[in-house]
């Protein structure tokens, strides 16, 4: 590997796990409070965070760039406050995260509404509040879900290509993650410099889903004994 | 002092429960289906959609007209679900000390293992309990936050019937040894009988009878055809005996004979419980018969319930629950102020702890 596949390795990293610590404490609480609600406007809610996972990538980047541009809502805010978005490295972390978020949302759900209700109610039937059951009840028994809900949204935001090149180009050295990096390779002809980095996607890919399967076949296993 | 006065829309009828119960220790009987368990939810607060008053001696922990509603954290009841609810990810110690945190009180940590004999299984977890175990530990957890009302519901005799009666000596001995008033659902009205100061039968979510445990016998057989009777017998086990001797255990001034390896095991205070089908009546004094536990007395009361006759018999100085066919009760002209004879084997003696 050369220094420059190693760079943006480390920069890839780096963004995918700010992104995914952003995202987790909204992730959990979105998934905590959509187990523990129902009606209308629990589908409706479900129904737009999940919108990232079916429209195309490049429609959210445009989206999220009308969002983020000086003129549009947030721009203008953050023009206030004196911070640039579009085209940095703050811009990946936007895109991944967003694309990111209801990989982590669905199975933390799945996890909280397994927990059994009458658990709860027993908690606070022994004298803890509602954040102390979430605290002492809910999350050690959804950790797992948790957990790989996580892995999930951090492989998501390794891989992120469509949202990011929209709202963050494909600067080397600033915005370039590996996606983005294989995608330039190829399109100047150096194939062989893009396979490295291929292997190495390959290689953290495989470490990634091979943990979460760990990880929820043992969840089975335990419910079944 | 505790005062009931809820309303509650189930799925097939409301429920909607009056009572003013003095006693501190009060028994819910009813059948399957009655409301029992709405109304032990609808007490510790678990039930939202609660209206009316609940008044825990002179604690209003529910009056919606007032606008009162205590969460449930704030009831300090002591709840035993059914199927007691142990939390699956921590071990029988943490469970025991679940709600004592919160107690910002010192707790009965101590107490409630030393009582339930839950110490060999601190260091366990939930799924490694059979259900016996299960129902000490969450009594143990209940008692430990030192509630100002316990509400136990028996176990689901349908999951395992072995658990019938099990937590009924554990729940005398916690009457006798903390004093928390508590409420106890069963089907059973022997228990009913031997660990209550007053009885409440639900039918479809309204309240039967209430009052005597004595007395709601009578209605208990009429509503539930699940109901039993068992005797329960709190006693002294005899000095230790011979091999090939069956044991004894004396209740008060009478003795009877139990099986010896029931008698063997440790501690000298003994509950036993017998069915009412191991209970014979005769009306001439048994000679030459296998049991051996013979004793007069006379017929308190007879109530026929379909081909059933309940008969109850003060004998030996304790009152027996006996359940014959009717036919047999006819031939014997069995009627109240009668003196009878009845007889227990030895076998139907059945050790409760």
């Amino acid at each position: 590997m050369e220094t420059t596949d190693l760079s943006i390795l480390f920069l890839t990293l780096r963004v995918a796990a700010i992104a995914t610590l952003v995202i987790l404490p909204f992730g959990i609480f979105a998934a905590w409070v959509l187990a523990r609600r129902d009606g209308a406007w629990r589908t409706l809610v479900e129904t737009v965070l999940s919108l990232p996972l079916v429209l195309p990538p490049t429609a959210v980047g445009l989206l999220l760039l009308e969002a983020l541009r000086r003129s549009g809502p947030l721009g203008r805010l953050l023009d206030r406050m004196g911070v640039e978005v579009l085209f940095t490295w703050k811009a990946v972390i936007v895109a991944t995260a967003v694309m990111s978020f209801p990989l982590l949302v669905r199975p933390a759900r799945t996890a909280f509404e397994e927990v059994d209700p009458r658990l709860l109610a027993m908690a606070r039937s022994l004298g803890s509040g509602p954040v102390s059951v979430f605290r002492r009840v809910a999350l050690p028994l959804a950790w797992r879900g948790i957990l790989a809900g996580t892995l999930l949204a951090f492989s998501r935001a390794l891989g992120e290509f469509g949202a990011t090149i929209m709202i963050a180009g494909n600067i080397p050295g600033r915005t370039q993650t590996m996606a983005l990096a294989i995608f330039q390779r190829t399109q100047i002809g150096h194939d062989e410099a893009a396979l490295r980095l291929v292997g190495v996607t390959v290689v953290i890919a495989f470490a990634i889903v091979w943990t979460t399967e760990l990880l929820t076949r043992r969840r089975t296993r335990r419910t079944a004994a | 002092m505790i005062e009931l006065d809820v309303s509650l829309p189930l799925s097939r009828f409301p429920l909607r429960v009056e009572a003013r119960l003095s006693s501190d220790t009060v028994a819910v009987l009813g059948p399957s289906g009655s409301g029992k368990t709405s109304l032990l939810e609808t007490i510790a607060g678990l039930r939202p959609k609660a209206a009316g008053r609940v008044v825990i001696h002179e604690d209003v922990v529910l009056d919606t007209a007032a606008g009162i509603c205590l969460p449930p954290e704030k009831r300090r009841i002591g709840y035993v679900p059914q199927d007691t609810c142990l939390f699956p990810h921590l071990d029988v110690r943490d469970n025991v000390r679940f709600g004592m945190a919160k107690a910002g009180r010192a707790g009965l940590f101590d107490e409630s293992v030393s009582i339930l004999e839950i110490d060999p299984l601190l260091d366990r977890f939930p799924a490694t309990l059979s259900g016996g175990e299960r129902q000490r530990v969450a009594l143990a957890r209940a008692i430990a936050t030192e509630p100002r009302l316990l509400l136990l519901d028996e176990p689901l005799a349908a999951v395992d019937p072995e658990l019938k009666g099990k937590i009924l000596p554990y729940l005398l001995s916690v009457r006798d040894a903390l004093e928390i008033p508590f409420l106890y659902v069963t089907h059973n009205a022997g228990e009913a009988r031997a660990v209550a100061g007053e009885a409440l039968v639900l039918r479809q979510g309204a309240v039967v009878f209430a009052g005597a445990p004595d007395e709601a016998l009578r209605s208990m057989s009429l509503v539930d055809p699940e109901a039993r009777f068992d005797n329960i017998l709190t006693g002294t086990l005899g000095a230790a005996h011979a091999p090939g001797e069956t044991g004894s255990l004396r209740v008060n001034e009478a003795r009877f004979a139990v099986p010896a390896e029931d008698a063997a095991r440790d501690g000298n205070r003994a509950v036993f419980s017998v069915a009412p089908d191991d209970v014979l009546v005769s009306t001439h004094p048994l000679v030459g018969i296998s049991a051996r536990n013979v004793h007069p007395g006379r017929v308190i009361s007879l109530e026929i319930s379909g081909a059933t006759a309940w008969v109850r018999v003060a004998a030996a100085g304790l009152e027996w629950t006996s359940r014959l066919t009717k036919s047999a009760a006819d031939e014997l002209a069995l009627a109240p102020g009668l003196e009878v004879w009845i007889a227990v084997k030895t076998h139907g003696f059945r050790r409760l702890r």
